[in-house]
């Protein structure tokens, strides 16, 4: 699976890196703590988080996550987009929950262990 | 004799990766004077290297440096910690150290992280990774900054990122918090507005500066006080004996 499979089948609005959706999805994690993200996220994986500030850029490149998702209506600063952009880190948002999020992404297969 | 003492408590050098490399203690401390700022705090995300170069580029100047931290609790919740004396600040320093991750920075994602002199010369580059959080929670380390005789001030309030009313929602009560910091997006009467916990607890503006630009352009706040210290400032935050904070 892909990060444009995923953007199929949920609504999900593509904020940056655009170029970058043949990436592949081989997990999911769901956290509002940077650090623990840092710790724990597995590579290739889509992060789902409700913060929007150019720190979650910089995790994600650090961990290669394949995506991040903004979930529950939360809006990414300028400045993280433009680093997403800048670094090819893909940024997704959506106004769906982060629960009903995660449970779709379920739904398509995606696992968390 | 009680005057304004304009204060700037929030103010990144070259050690945190994200701030621009102009932000070098020679040249910080020469703005301030250029600019009438009486007080400052070099306030680094989670370590103090620069503190020590950034008090002796000031003396002999009229500026008065207080150290600093910027320190993010386990929440990640963004608090400022002051202290008037390096003794209790070096203490402050080791309970830091004690609590970081152990993880190294990245410099091409996260910001160079740069140790310099009083002179603006390059002393290190700081390996541990500053910009996350510590291991210690908001509550123990307000309690631990209170202490070693410090104060802690939460910083930029309502922005979403980092702080302690998008974070936690509220201010616990019991929490050994002097002030709340609002940045420079906010003037004072709309961020009442929007954030009625703010009512409870004395308010400052900060400039949060990681440019010369933020720093010069950025909210001071006026403390009238007779003396640019510590306790002094104390008091203005609690208006005690005709010591007052005007923003």
């Amino acid at each position: 699976m892909t990060v444009a499979d995923i953007i199929k089948a949920l609504p999900l609005t593509v904020i940056a890196a655009a170029g970058e959706l043949s990436k592949p999805v081989e997990g999911g994690y769901v956290s509002d703590l940077l650090s623990n993200v840092m710790g724990f996220a597995k590579a290739n994986s889509v992060w789902i988080t409700m913060q929007g500030h150019q720190n979650v850029v910089a995790v994600a490149s650090l961990a290669n996550l394949s995506a991040v998702i903004i979930a529950g209506g939360a809006s990414p600063e300028a400045d993280a987009v433009k680093k997403a952009e800048a670094e090819g880190v893909v940024l997704l948002a959506t106004d769906l929950p982060a629960f009903e999020v995660a449970g779709q992404l379920y739904g398509l297969g995606v696992r968390g262990l | 004799m009680i005057r304004c003492f304009v204060a700037d408590l929030h103010v990144h050098s070259v050690l945190s990766p994200c701030a621009a490399v102009e932000m070098t203690p020679r040249n910080i401390v020469w703005h301030a004077a250029e600019h009438g700022v009486d007080i400052i705090a070099v306030t680094d995300h989670n370590a103090g290297d620069n503190v020590r170069a950034v008090l002796e580029a000031a003396k002999g100047t009229p500026v008065t440096v207080l150290p600093g931290m910027e320190v993010e609790t386990k929440e990640e919740i963004h608090v400022v910690a002051l202290f008037d004396k390096m003794r209790s600040f070096q203490e402050w320093e080791k309970v830091v150290e004690d609590h970081r991750s152990g993880r190294l920075n990245d410099a091409d994602k996260f910001g160079a992280q740069f140790v310099v002199d009083a002179e603006d010369n390059l002393v290190r580059v700081k390996e541990e990774m500053l910009l996350a959080a510590l291991t210690l929670g908001l509550e123990e380390l307000c309690d631990r900054v209170e202490a070693l005789g410090g104060l802690c001030i939460a910083s930029h309030v309502d922005r979403p990122a980092y702080s302690i009313l998008y974070k936690l929602g509220f201010i616990p009560s019991g929490l050994k918090l002097a002030a709340a910091e609002i940045s420079p997006l906010i003037k004072k009467e709309d961020a009442l507005r929007r954030f009625p916990a703010l009512a409870k607890i004395p308010i400052v503006a900060s400039s949060d500066a990681h440019t010369m630009d933020d720093f010069i352009g950025g909210p001071k706040t006026c403390f009238h006080m007779e003396q640019a210290t510590l306790p002094e400032i104390r008091q203005a935050l609690y208006s005690e004996n005709r010591r007052e904070v005007v923003l």
